[in-house]
């Protein structure tokens, strides 16, 4: 209604202040936002912390069993292994995934030769479907015929690893997977800051003497601190999110070798005909809980950093 | 129904009341007459049988036979209104849930997954058909021992409507040159075994596998229940060894088989590794005689000449166990109709006409008989011999329908992996099971 009346000029509107009516239009405007938020991520959230109380299969009458479901999970072996995997995936992956973004950003930010065709060839794994992407790796890790362990053998390794088809080497494969697809968007990121930073910035700390590592480290990568919280952020959050990926490289295999805490969710809740929604969502809070405390503790650092 | 019982009761009553008392103008008050007309069963007359009915299947367009099923079942009852209501196979379960939760479920269900049946019938969901089957007169021994694990609590809550059942696939041609007889249907495992090994030749991209094993745990821990003494509950998973023994001999000694960690790496379907040419004999289910037919037909594969052997056994089980699944038909409890949902589950699933149509689309009724199975062997494709290996003595289930079996099976897909990739020994594989599924059943 308040959107119709927006052309309307402001003297002639009857009845209504200027500001409840700026109001209304300002709601008017994150209405369709909110209201597509409210009903698909809000309210489940809710019901989820509901159900992280309650026991529920779906079909018979939920049962309110307090904190029981939380003391189960943490009983629970194979969650304590899947929270410890988690947090190994989330420190490898993230630390990769920024390292190699940024050394790419400093790489293609300069004047090589076809920047270009790098930039775009980089950035593609990111685009990619991860289901294709799922299936191609695959193949490159077979152990006897792969592509990888075949060019491992090359250069001398004689008994090159079972990648997927091995519990010790499917999450170093995973988070290689994982690096690879995701690096070419925070590439992207670090780039653009890069470009940024004033030239003569450069200029000036040449002629002061300083050396191409130390014009990096002291004053590049300092200015690039708040894509940096953003690259490392978004990748800690991505990390706990894992899913989709492992899911087409090994189903959480071989044994529960790659079951991470998503994983764990899902076979809890919905992987089963006879669902535990109850433990899944206690699981999913506790998941909540770890990427709110890590992103609250990295927002207080970074305020603390830039002042 | 009840009111529906009643109102036929009292009619018929006066019917029977109005033409006594026509011949007998002193209405001489009569004792009311057996009250046939509404109790008598379905198959006494088509005609007195009427309503609407819905019939819940999953991907009709796969599976069309499902129409012609209901097209031949309104030949015989042309008051029933029958409409088919269709869900994606991928949705199918959830939704029977929850349409059964809410109470919005059709009248007659196919239970995709069977194995929740159990489930269902603990919820009250299914109706109890043992009043109609004994009204009928049945004898469920008909089919083939599988009616019994729809029987909870002396409660028949489902009728076997289709089955299929692990028989053995192979390749002719590599049978040919190899100079080895072809299998017959009595062979044993230890045969088999020697077999693959008679008939594995070449190397690299060239080398011809003896057999070929899926990556299904089933396809190893099926070969441990054929017995029909254990089931995948264990508690004792000590009949699980030789199967696995014979397996991995193959996959690591003999190597006659394709490493599994290369099948699941490669996510290998077991009908490209067979239609690709390289494989002697794969154990599969009967399911995929249709589909390689199909492949043949379309010129798709070099493997036109192929054969089908009854599954091998083990010493000691007799030829002709095989190992399978089943898909029910019940009744929603909730149902309005429960008569005519009786008549079109009866007609389903034991008269010949509509196990006939089931049979002619080359899918197995439950009520499989000599006469049904020749029908299938006989279709256009199917390879010369099949109806003598798909004559088997007993079906045993590769899961029973019992509380916890998806998890101990999801457990045993979990373990399975890893002794197939020699990461866990015998002894630990049969101790990790043996725990897991304990504590598992423990609740």
């Amino acid at each position: 209604m308040a959107k119709n009346n927006n052309n309307v000029p402001a003297g002639r509107r009857k009845g209504m202040k200027l500001g409840t009516r700026n109001t209304l239009v300002g709601l008017s405007f994150i209405a369709p936002n909110f209201i597509g938020f409210f009903i698909f991520i809000l309210i489940p959230v809710a019901f989820s912390f509901v159900l992280s109380f309650m026991k529920w299969d779906g079909f018979t009458e939920m049962t309110f069993v307090g904190l029981d479901n939380f003391v189960k999970i943490f009983k629970d072996q194979y969650f304590v292994q899947a929270l410890g995997r988690t947090l190994y995936y989330a420190v490898f992956a993230v630390t990769l995934t920024t390292f190699a973004a940024l050394g790419l950003a400093v790489l293609v930010n300069k004047g090589i030769k076809a920047v270009g065709f790098f930039r775009s060839s980089i950035f593609f794994p990111y685009v990619a479907s991860t289901v294709a992407v799922g299936a191609v790796w695959r193949q490159l890790f077979m152990k006897d015929y792969g592509p990888i362990n075949a060019f491992l053998q090359l250069i001398g390794i004689e008994n090159p690893p079972g990648w997927l088809a091995s519990s010790k080497w499917a999450l170093p494969a995973v988070i290689i997977v994982t690096v690879w697809k995701s690096m070419g968007y925070f590439m992207i990121v670090y780039l653009g800051a890069l470009q940024n930073i004033p030239q003569e910035l450069e200029e000036a700390s040449a002629l002061d003497g300083a050396s191409k590592f130390q014009h990096f480290w002291r004053i590049t990568f300092p200015m690039l601190a708040p894509s940096t919280f953003f690259v490392v952020l978004m990748n800690i959050i991505n990390s706990f999110k894992a899913f989709d990926l492992i899911w087409v490289l090994t189903e959480g295999g071989p044994g529960q070798a790659t079951t991470l805490m998503v994983n764990y969710i899902y076979n809890n809740g919905f992987n089963t005909t006879t669902p535990k929604y109850g433990i899944a969502s206690a699981a999913a809070m506790v998941l909540f809980a770890i990427v709110a405390i890590i992103t609250i503790v990295q927002f207080r650092v970074e305020k603390r950093t830039s002042n | 129904m009840k009111m529906k019982k009643i109102l036929a009761l009292a009619l018929s009553g006066l019917l029977a009341a109005s033409v006594l008392a026509a011949c007998t103008p002193a209405a001489t008050p009569s004792a009311p007459p057996a009250s046939t007309p509404a109790s008598a069963p379905a198959s006494t007359g088509g005609a007195e049988i009427s309503g609407k009915l819905t019939f819940s299947v999953w991907d009709l367009d796969a599976t069309g036979y499902l129409q012609k099923l209901v097209d031949a079942f309104k030949v015989e009852y042309p008051e029933v209104e029958v409409e088919i209501i269709d869900t994606p196979s991928a949705d199918y379960t959830n939704k029977l849930g929850v349409d059964l939760n809410g109470g919005a479920a059709a009248d007659v269900i196919l239970i995709k997954d069977s194995d929740t049946s159990y489930s269902l019938a603990q919820k009250g969901q299914l109706e109890d058909l043992t009043p109609y089957v004994e009204a009928e007169g049945i004898d469920l021994g008909m089919f083939n021992g599988l009616a019994s694990n729809f029987n909870f609590d002396g409660k028949q809550v489902g009728m076997p409507f289709r089955t299929d059942y692990y028989v053995l696939y192979y390749n002719k041609d590599i049978f040919d040159a190899a100079g080895v007889d072809y299998p017959t249907n009595d062979m044993t495992w230890a045969e088999f075994e020697e077999v693959a090994k008679k008939i594995t030749t070449g190397t690299g991209n060239d080398k011809v596998y003896g057999a070929h094993f899926h990556t299904w745990q089933a396809l190893v821990e099926n070969w441990g229940v054929q017995d029909g003494k254990n089931t995948i509950m264990g508690p004792d998973y000590e009949f699980m060894r030789a199967p696995y023994e014979m397996v991995l001999r193959m996959q690591n000694e003999d190597k006659t088989i394709q490493d599994f960690g290369t099948l699941k790496a490669g996510n290998i379907h077991y009908s490209g590794a067979f239609q690709s040419g390289n494989v002697g004999m794969m154990p599969m289910g009967t399911w995929y005689a249709a589909t390689h037919m199909q492949k043949v037909d379309a010129g798709e594969t070099d493997v036109t000449n192929w054969g089908i052997a009854t599954i091998p056994h083990a010493e000691g089980t007799p030829a002709g166990w095989t190992v399978g699944s089943v898909t029910p038909i019940a009744i929603n409890a909730a149902s309005q109709n429960k008569d005519a949902a009786w008549a079109f589950v009866n007609f389903a699933t034991t008269s010949a006409a509509g196990t006939a149509v089931v049979a002619d689309a080359g899918q197995i009724p439950g009520s499989v008989n000599d006469e049904l199975r020749a029908i299938i062997t006989n279709l256009e494709g199917m390879p010369e011999g099949a109806a003598e290996a798909y004559a088997v003595e007993n079906i045993t289930l590769d899961r029973p329908y019992v509380e916890y079996v998806n998890e101990v099976n999801k457990m045993l897909e979990e373990e399975h992996g890893l002794i197939m990739i020699g990461e866990l020994d015998m002894d630990g594989f049969i101790e990790k099971i043996t725990q897991r599924s304990a504590e598992i059943q423990a609740g």
